[in-house]
């Protein structure tokens, strides 16, 4: 009995013992570079590959500053912004996409940035720093790679067809045709497609993809009034005719215009174009390293989008560095900062194996298509300067973007719908959007 | 197991002595563990449902409002409908099958024993990996391989994926798929303590395959059944990965389960009052019908 009571006790001895250390574990695992002033914490949101061209960066800055870097490329941005947000630690640097600004800073998940802090910031142009300004006027972000959609498209298909790269919708629509019907491949099989659509809903995609389209049909998605608020303007007739014309075209057209299962479609899903089975893509230029090596740089050329009824405007996006919010470290953040706008930064972003992660350099005193070497990429900066547009930067567009996703899935998915009553559905929820964030004019 | 541990405690009339305390101390790092990362959270979530959540702002109390705004949102009225004819379809289909294949493989033959190892594996590859697979085969031409069967037979293709009308029984058959087996082995084990004699007897008097099957396997396997019927309505309830690979909760909405719309108010609208909302909404229907459940076995076992 003795013995027994004494190999309890030991028991009870070992978990309490075990217990203080995990607890002590769990309070020492929570911090790990909050307390050391000398290393910043970095997050962007990257997959294994271009987060190897961010490490590649970081690592020129440390040798150039001693700031250490504790770089997290994290593929699931958001919902993991959220979860540190909630433990009121985030992030020293995030770099993410310029859309999201407005979600942020509504959160207050950013510092306020004085671009005169900021070395190098007279290299970055006027332009550039207004897609900064926030809701209340101040920065809240540093411009830090910019790009605009253009359409990728195979050039060998379009040599054996013996047809030229499209300028306008007609001519897109009847190359796509011509790439679904003619066998451009050559197998004899009818197994190709005129062009890849990413057209779920999922995170907004379906907005993110045809938002060119509705710049080109004359569309906005909402309307700023010059006085800090807002209106929807999906139910215009121009907003009406470009969606009836995606629609009845892409959608509810002939088949195979686009690809097969494009509605359920995301960019990760959508390979199409790589997979070498669809003729044209409107996407970013990111693709263009990915295409070179898994289709081939002889096969596809990239070309202006399309101009539609309205001109040939595309979705302009891109990156911007933030600083979360109470982190204590400006002073190294800045520094990081003014090293990843500088042109010594930019370049290593720009070039290298894997993709770049900076596409078009916000430093003017950089050319895309001179530091690649590469003449394709003038194209893509000659959109984004002469033919652009971005999504608002000050509202939280979040639920804006999600919202015209789903409505524009929804339009394309039942071909019966009325297009014009759907779309001032949506105009009526853009505007709640809009008056939960006290925007609504 | 609270009367062995407190009657000697009551017995010498003091507080709480060794013995009472060590199968506490057992316990604890279980308990911990339970507590920190699974009852705080909940306890969390529920509190943060009455709140404008603004980490760094304040969180601003909003009383029900989230569970109005919740509750009445058109579209997660539809994304209940949905979850309730994918959750029943899913459970139903999967016991069923999870049934038949417990029968079929029920043994100690060498060769059923890997057959039941291959048929488990469904339920433990992860739901992703699953998700892309099926992905594949629902592929939309004929060249994906349920078209190209339908496609030998002179039919289809079918739009698994991409028609709104069949969206959601596409995402449903690959439910079934993986959940069968995951019920087969909890019914095998129901089926290997049914009394043998039992089937000699109903042998002897000559009944039915199907006498036999509802008059002596199903009686005796009622508790396992029990078991795989409520395991499959609180996982038919909280469904949410294999709609997420699959289709995302598209297209046009159709295939949008409760807890898809509460991931995209919470992480995509960053409205995580509004997803605590509908979590709580959903912890409490779960409950019920758990104990709605466990009220009928009880009854039926009185009798």
């Amino acid at each position: 009995m003795g013995v027994r009571r004494r190999s309890r006790r030991l028991a009870a001895g070992l978990v309490a013992t075990g217990l203080a250390f995990g607890t002590a574990a769990c309070g020492a695992g929570s911090d790990t570079s909050g307390g050391d002033p000398n290393t910043l914490e970095v997050w962007t949101r990257s997959n294994p590959d271009p987060a190897a061209t961010y490490e590649r960066v970081f690592a020129a800055f440390t040798k150039k500053t001693g700031i250490k870097i504790d770089y997290q490329p994290v593929i699931n941005f958001d919902q993991q912004l959220q979860s540190r947000a909630s433990t009121r630690d985030l992030p020293d640097v995030m770099i993410n996409d310029t859309a999201l600004m407005g979600s942020y800073q509504s959160q207050g998940l950013l510092k306020v940035i004085d671009p005169d802090s900021i070395a190098g910031h007279d290299q970055i142009t006027a332009k550039s720093w207004s897609s900064t300004v926030g809701i209340d006027g101040s920065h809240y972000g540093i411009p830090y790679s910019r790009q605009a959609q253009t359409l990728m498209i195979r050039k060998d298909w379009l040599a054996k067809l013996g047809l030229k790269a499209p300028t306008t919708w007609q001519e897109m629509l009847s190359v796509a045709k011509a790439f679904a019907t003619r066998d451009p491949d050559g197998d004899g099989k009818a197994d190709t497609y005129g062009m890849v659509v990413p057209g779920s809903a999922q995170n907004g995609y379906a907005a993110w993809w045809g938002s060119s389209f509705l710049w080109q049909g004359g569309a906005k998605i909402v309307e700023p009034d010059g006085k800090g608020t807002y209106k929807a303007a999906m139910d215009s007739a121009a907003a009406v005719n470009a969606v009836t014309w995606m629609k009845d075209n892409l959608f509810c057209g002939d088949n195979a215009v686009t690809q097969p299962g494009a509605l359920t479609a995301v960019t990760g899903t959508a390979t199409n174009f790589q997979d070498g089975n669809a003729g044209m893509y409107l996407t970013g230029p990111y693709n263009i390293a990915t295409f070179d090596q898994t289709l081939g740089k002889d096969k596809y050329e990239v070309v202006p989008a399309p101009a539609g009824p309205a001109g040939g405007d595309v979705l302009a996006d891109g990156e911007n560095i933030y600083f979360g919010a109470r982190t204590g470290k400006t002073k190294q953040e800045q520094a990081l900062a003014a090293f990843l706008i500088s042109a010594e930064g930019q370049q290593l972003a720009m070039t290298g194996e894997n993709q770049p992660v900076v596409r078009i350099p916000v430093n003017s005193t950089l050319d895309a298509a001179t530091v690649r070497d590469d003449p394709r990429w003038s194209v893509v900066q000659k959109a984004y300067e002469d033919a652009s547009q971005q999504f608002p930067n000050a509202p939280d567009f979040a639920p804006i973007k999600q919202d015209t996703a789903d409505s524009l899935n929804a339009i394309f998915t039942y071909c019966g719908g009325d297009v014009r009553s759907q779309l001032k559905e949506l105009n009526e929820t853009l505007d709640g959007d809009l008056k939960d964030q006290d925007l609504l004019k | 197991m609270t009367a062995t541990v407190t009657t000697p405690a009551t017995r010498r009339g003091r507080g709480p002595t060794r013995k009472s305390v060590v199968p506490w101390l057992f316990l604890a790092p279980g308990l911990l563990l339970a507590l920190v990362f699974k009852f705080w959270p909940m306890a969390k979530g529920v509190w943060l449902s009455f709140f404008d959540v603004r980490p760094f702002l304040g969180d601003k109390w909003t009383g029900l409002d989230n569970y109005t705004r919740v509750l009445t949102d058109h579209r997660f009225q539809d994304a209940i409908g949905h979850t309730l004819i994918l959750g029943i379809g899913q459970s139903l289909g999967a016991i069923l099958l999870g049934f038949a294949l417990a029968l079929l493989l029920e043994g100690q033959t060498r060769s059923l024993k890997i057959l039941r190892t291959a048929v488990f594996l469904p339920a433990v590859t992860a739901t992703a990996v699953v998700g892309e697979l099926w992905r594949l085969m629902y592929y939309p031409t004929s060249d994906g391989l349920l078209n190209s069967g339908l496609h030998l037979l002179g039919l289809g293709p079918v739009q698994f994926l991409d028609n709104p009308d069949i969206a959601l029984y596409s995402t449903m058959a690959m439910g079934i798929w993986i959940w069968a087996p995951y019920n087969m082995v909890i019914l095998l084990a129901g089926l290997a303590g049914v009394d043998r004699s039992l089937y000699e007897a109903a042998a002897m008097d000559g009944v039915s395959l199907w006498q036999r099957l509802r008059h002596v396997t199903l009686p005796a396997i009622r508790p396992a059944l029990m078991i795989v019927l409520t395991l499959a309505t609180i996982r038919g309830l909280r469904v949410f990965t294999e709609v997420y690979v699959l289709t995302g909760g598209g297209p046009a909405g159709s295939t949008e389960v409760w807890m898809t719309r509460a991931y995209t108010l919470g992480f995509t609208r960053n409205d995580i009052g509004g997803a605590s909302a509908a979590s709580v909404v959903l912890l409490c229907v779960t409950l019920l019908l758990t104990v709605t459940v466990n009220h009928f076995r009880k009854r039926g076992d009185a009798r």
